[in-house]
């Protein structure tokens, strides 16, 4: 193997990971806020990339100017999806954990079912775009422009998260709601909306992802499977409600998985990401950078 | 037992009898078959396409068709009174056990008389033993595992060629073209970890080793993978003279966006099907496809020979906005051989029908495939089953081989 072969699959590897960790952001935000794990966050990646499509198609935008407008979306239908199932599960008197495990796979199946009779299951992608397809070379290396794009869009959301976290009131509330949910009632933080904005904002975040990736990849109504798999690897390793564990394990998966497929039989490339999840469950089982 | 209890059982075996009796008397009026696909999931799009297939299928039966297809002329099967065929649709996600669990499930509740499916080789090869066990004949539509063949069952039947078959095809094809001066040494495998990519890259490399050509990429991958980066890197950096993929529509797609992506241009690609007759496959990435090679059982441009082909084309195409591919075509024809054994069966028993698809023989110029014939050989296998070869030019199909059905003469190599 010559090096630059090396950093090829290094620089596709980076590239990956850091749309996996834009991925999974959204998931370990939810997390960390309520405990909550989303099993609906593959369709939210789902719907986003519908909806690109169905916008770059007839209103003839480019999803790179839709991006925002995505994510705006997106926002709404996880607030929504707040406000009408998951408040609800959340009320359980027991197994509380249960009751919102099958209340979000639930709704998982059924925007996966909705959208196979809507959409039809035949695959779409959307032709034509300013950076679909594009490609760059630097020294015999490629990088295409949409993963590139996705890579600044992720480390752009990721500084976003930061600011909104660390310097605003809203930041605050967050990390106070999720320190001690009861407690902030007592200060005036309604619980309520916090979770709704939570909500919100992690669908937001996977809606920039779904956004970047209707350009270069396939649209189907089960396109989010294997990408939400990856997002709970993802946020378990790098330490469930870190948010900078995300970005951090997301690059390592995308590392892991590139370099496995490589020197192992690519058949088996799952097997690099789960074994060095196990190693970090036995010497740190809540996570690289876990703080809960 | 007391002689009361003997007395209500013997009057409830002769009520039984009875009702039998007049069951057996009466030609039924439907034919209840089955249809195993993938209706939801990541080839549901697969399964909405055969249902079309097999419904277009019939309607060529079950109403009165002047085509030269058997059982498209007069309504109903003639041989049970005009009964009509009736489809039963079952969802196996591509999942041999939830495969297994649909066939017993049809096969007890809605007593289906026959089952066709099932695209996935993997899932064929459950349902069909599941079927062997009931004594209910299994038609592999469009299937193309050699190994499903040789397990010794004798209610499995595949009309179409198997990927021996086509994979023969493709190194005829090749040696032909070395014959001609071109310089065709390496093939790169790329082949999904399922039956179908693992055997047919079995045969690949069996063929490649046997006629002289080094094999200088393997790469067998994880069928629907988020990327295949690394993957395609490694066909890049062995830049073969021929790749050949065995891949189903998700990863095919992904397969030549990521090649796109790292500049990879192969010298030439023959295809085992699957995802590479999917029109699905050809909207995303059909500008990095002109000359692309893929084995077929079916071809459009036959119709220039076949004047049915086109009308049967149409009533497909009503339905589901496509013309007739390698795949529906499959599914098609399996429904009209197995109507055929049917109608010769004069019965829907399991049994009798498994004896008429064994007798079973329909000449090539009366199906829509460039068939010679279809007979089935003692392992269920339709030994006459010529597949051919088609190249994607200028945004359609052509058949390029065998030469005596070639519309055209090959573009090769194609980058």
């Amino acid at each position: 193997m010559t090096a630059q072969t090396l950093l090829q699959i290094l620089a596709s590897g980076l590239l990956m990971g850091l749309i996996y960790a834009l991925i999974a952001a959204g998931l370990s935000l939810i997390f960390g806020l309520m405990d909550v794990v989303n099993f609906a966050h593959g369709e939210f990646l789902m719907l986003a990339m519908y909806a690109t499509f169905g916008l770059a198609l007839f209103v003839a935008i480019d999803p790179v100017l839709l991006t925002p407008v995505i994510a705006a979306a997106m926002f709404v239908v996880g607030a929504t999806a707040y406000l009408g199932v998951v408040r609800y599960a959340m009320r359980a008197k027991a197994n509380v954990g249960m009751v919102q495990i099958f209340a979000t796979f639930g709704l998982a199946i059924a925007i996966r079912g909705l959208a196979q009779f809507f959409f039809t299951p035949d695959f779409r992608s959307i032709p034509n775009t300013w950076l679909g397809g594009r490609t760059v070379e630097l020294g015999g290396v490629f990088l295409p422009l949409p993963q590139l794009w996705g890579a600044a869009i992720s480390v752009a959301a990721f500084v976003g998260l930061w600011l909104l976290i660390g310097r605003t009131d809203f930041g605050k509330a967050l990390e106070a709601t999720r320190e001690d949910a009861g407690a902030v009632a007592l200060v005036g933080i309604d619980k309520n909306r916090v979770f709704t904005l939570g909500w919100g904002l992690g669908a937001g975040l996977v809606g920039l992802a779904g956004a970047v990736m209707a350009i270069f990849y396939y649209i189907h109504p089960d396109v989010g499977g294997p990408f939400a798999l990856i997002a709970y690897v993802t946020v378990a390793l790098g330490g469930f409600g870190s948010i900078f564990g995300a970005l951090a394990a997301g690059i390592i998966v995308g590392l892991v998985e590139a370099l496995s497929t490589t020197f192992m039989p690519p058949a088996l490339k799952a097997l690099g990401i789960y074994a060095v999840y196990m190693a970090v469950v036995l010497v740190r089982p809540r996570g690289l950078f876990g703080n809960l | 037992m007391n002689r009361r209890q003997t007395l209500l059982a013997g009057l409830f075996a002769s009520l039984l009898a009875s009702t039998a009796g007049t069951a057996l008397a009466q030609a039924p009026k439907e034919v209840v078959i089955g249809a195993i696909y993938p209706m939801s999931g990541s080839s549901a799009q697969v399964g909405v396409d055969a249902r079309h297939a097999l419904e277009t299928a019939a309607d060529l039966i079950n109403n009165d068709y002047d085509l030269d297809l058997p059982g498209a002329r007069g309504a109903g099967l003639s041989g049970l009174g005009g009964a009509k065929i009736r489809l039963v649709f079952a969802d196996h996600q591509a999942d041999p056990q939830k495969g297994r669990a649909e066939a017993e499930r049809i096969i007890t509740q809605d007593k289906v008389a026959a089952i066709i499916g099932a695209f996935h080789s993997s899932v064929s090869a459950t349902v069909s033993q599941s079927a062997e066990r009931y004594q209910v004949p299994y038609v592999a539509a469009d299937s193309s595992s050699p190994s499903l063949h040789r397990r010794g069952l004798k209610y499995f039947f595949r009309p179409a060629a198997h990927d021996e078959f086509f994979s023969a095809a493709m190194f005829d094809f090749l040696d032909g073209l070395k014959a001609k001066g071109q310089k065709i040494e390496t093939i790169a495998l790329f082949y999904e970890d399922t039956i179908f990519g693992t055997d047919s890259s079995t045969v690949q490399r069996k063929l490649a080793a046997e006629r002289g050509y080094k094999v200088v990429a393997d790469v067998k991958y994880r069928a629907n993978t988020p990327s295949l980066t690394a993957e395609v890197q490694q066909l890049k950096t062995a830049n073969a003279d021929v790749l050949m993929p065995s891949s189903y529509t998700t990863d095919g797609i992904l397969l030549i966006k990521t090649m796109g992506e790292l500049g990879y241009k192969p010298k030439a690609i023959v295809a085992q099907a699957a995802g590479f007759s999917e029109k699905a496959l050809f909207d995303a990435v059909g500008d990095k496809l002109d000359g692309l090679i893929s084995r077929a059982s079916f071809s459009l441009d036959m119709a220039a020979k076949k004047p049915m082909i086109e009308k049967i084309n149409a009533m497909f195409k009503a339905r589901s906005g496509k013309d007739l591919n390698d795949n529906t075509a499959r599914e098609l024809m399996a429904l009209i051989v197995l109507a055929d054994a049917i109608n010769r069966a004069k019965s829907a028993e399991g049994p009798a029908i498994r004896d008429a698809l064994a007798a079973t023989n329909i000449p090539g110029a009366l199906t829509i495939m460039p068939w010679k014939e279809v007979k089935f050989g003692e392992d269920g296998q339709n030994v006459n089953a010529d597949p051919v070869l088609l190249q994607y030019v200028g945004g359609n199909f052509v058949t390029i081989f065998p030469e005596q059905v070639a519309v055209k003469a090959a573009k090769w190599p194609m980058n």
